[in-house]
Formats: C-alpha cells, structure tokens, sequence
C-alpha cells in the first residue's frame, strides 16, 4: 500500500495480482453478472489508487480496506441497475428453494481449494443456517435489516440477535484461528 | 451505551448491518470511546475480510488489468 501511496505503478500491478481474484469474486456474489464484475474491478482498483491517501495502518489491513470499498461499490451498481427489482425478485425465489445458500455453495472442490478459505468457511458453517442466511443477505447483499425481514418473512428483531449472535461466533472463531491463517 | 454493546453494534457496523437509528448512536459511542473504539472497529474488520477470503476467488479478463495500467499511466503522463 505503501507503494501506491508513493504512486508507483508497479505496487499497483502487485496489489492487483494478489488480490483481484478475491475482490472479483466478492463483486460477482453480488452482481451476478461477469461483465459488469470485470468493470467494476477496474473501477474499484482505479479507486484504489485514488484513495490510497486515505488509507491508515492504524486502522485496520489493506485487505479490509479494499473489500469496504468494492462491496460498498458494489451493492451501489446493484441498486442503480434498472433490474435490481427483478434481481430481489430472483432473490426471493432463490431464498425460497434454497435458504441456505452460503452453505450449499461449498462444493468438494472448493474444500480442496486452499486451506485458508476452508478454515473461515468452517468457521461460517459453524453457525446455524438462519445466522449465516442474515449475514448474507447483510454483506452480499447490502440488505438493512428491515429489508432481511421482509425478504425472509422474519420478525426484525429475531434478524437483529441473528447478526448479532452470527457476527459475535464468526468473530470469536477468527480470533482462535487467528494463528493459522 | 455500554462498551460490550458498542463491540456488537461494531461488527453490525463493518457489515453494513446497523439501521439509520443504531449507525447514529454507534457514532456517538465512537466518539464517547475514542481510540479503544478505533482499535475495536480496526480489528473488526477481520470479518468483511474473511467473508471475502471464504468465497473461491474469481479470473479476472487479461484486459482489465491492461486497462488499469493503462488510465493509471496516462494520469500520471499528465
């Protein structure tokens, strides 16, 4: 960071190769949609190097930083869209026949796929579904609270205590992995 | 509020989960806590990190990055 700070070109480009696949792949959970994930992974990295100033160690590492900035640039593009009605549409449906979609996604070949992620996936699926479907809706989807009520057909305060309890374990589990990532 | 209830409203914070209501009183405890504040929100953000870090990362098209060089080359040309 503290290349690009400096305006070095070169820091950005390694900042890219190291980072990109996971700011993608958290634009593509939500837009849905490999086109526009693509350019809102140059937008958010031009922003990057706009923005570097404005980064401080004291509060927190780079990568939260950069993950702050896409989701927030993300759920923006997926509210500006035009379709994002029929998006909450599919979404509903989606919540409908599978309400648990941060556990289902794992596959085997995603266990396989680097020990890091499956120890903070363990961490996720720890949680009882309910929990985890909040706290997706939440992040991916830049829902409010009130929005996962509805959406979920859950009364607001029973969302509240589920992020709450959800967000305390999966900090808790982190805090004990934290040597081993 | 008490700082127990500052830390939870903290991580509903770093997911973007507090409501207009709650983001109001959870600034006016920041201020109130000052830095033990800061460095709570800090370590909070451990988790948009690992909600990223969970997912199986994503290819990026060859062009965005030849692109992004690109537009930071000419800015700095200018």
């Amino acid at each position: 960071m503290q290349g690009i700070q400096w305006e070095d070109p070169e820091a950005l480009s390694q900042l890219y190769d190291r980072y990109s696949g996971i700011i993608k792949a958290l634009i593509l959970r939500v837009v849905h949609n490999e086109a526009e994930a693509d350019d809102l992974l140059q937008e958010i990295f031009m922003e990057i190097w706009n923005q570097a100033k404005n980064f401080s160690a004291q509060k927190g590492k780079p990568l939260g930083w950069m993950v702050t900035l896409a989701r927030r640039r993300a759920i923006d593009k997926l509210r500006k869209k035009q379709a994002y009605t029929r998006a909450e549409e599919r979404l509903q449906r989606e919540i409908e026949q599978q309400p648990e979609a941060w556990v289902h996604n794992s596959t085997e070949e995603e266990i396989l796929d680097g020990d890091r992620r499956i120890l903070i996936r363990r961490v996720i699926e720890m949680l009882p579904p309910p929990q985890q479907q909040a706290i997706e809706l939440a992040f991916f989807r830049g829902m409010s609270q009130r929005e996962i009520a509805a959406n979920t057909n859950t009364p607001l305060g029973t969302v509240k205590t589920r992020l709450e309890l959800g967000l305390k374990k999966i900090y808790d589990g982190l805090k004990e992995l934290r040597d081993e990532l | 509020m008490s700082f127990e209830e500052f830390q939870n409203c903290a991580r509903m914070f770093v997911v973007g989960a507090l409501e207009p209501d709650e983001a109001a009183e959870f600034e006016a405890a920041r201020r109130e806590f000052g830095e033990k504040a800061e460095a709570y929100i800090a370590e909070c953000y451990s988790l948009s990190e690992a909600f990223a870090l969970s997912l199986k990362p994503a290819k990026a098209s060859d062009q965005v990055k030849t692109r992004l060089m690109e537009m930071v080359r000419k800015r700095q040309a200018h």
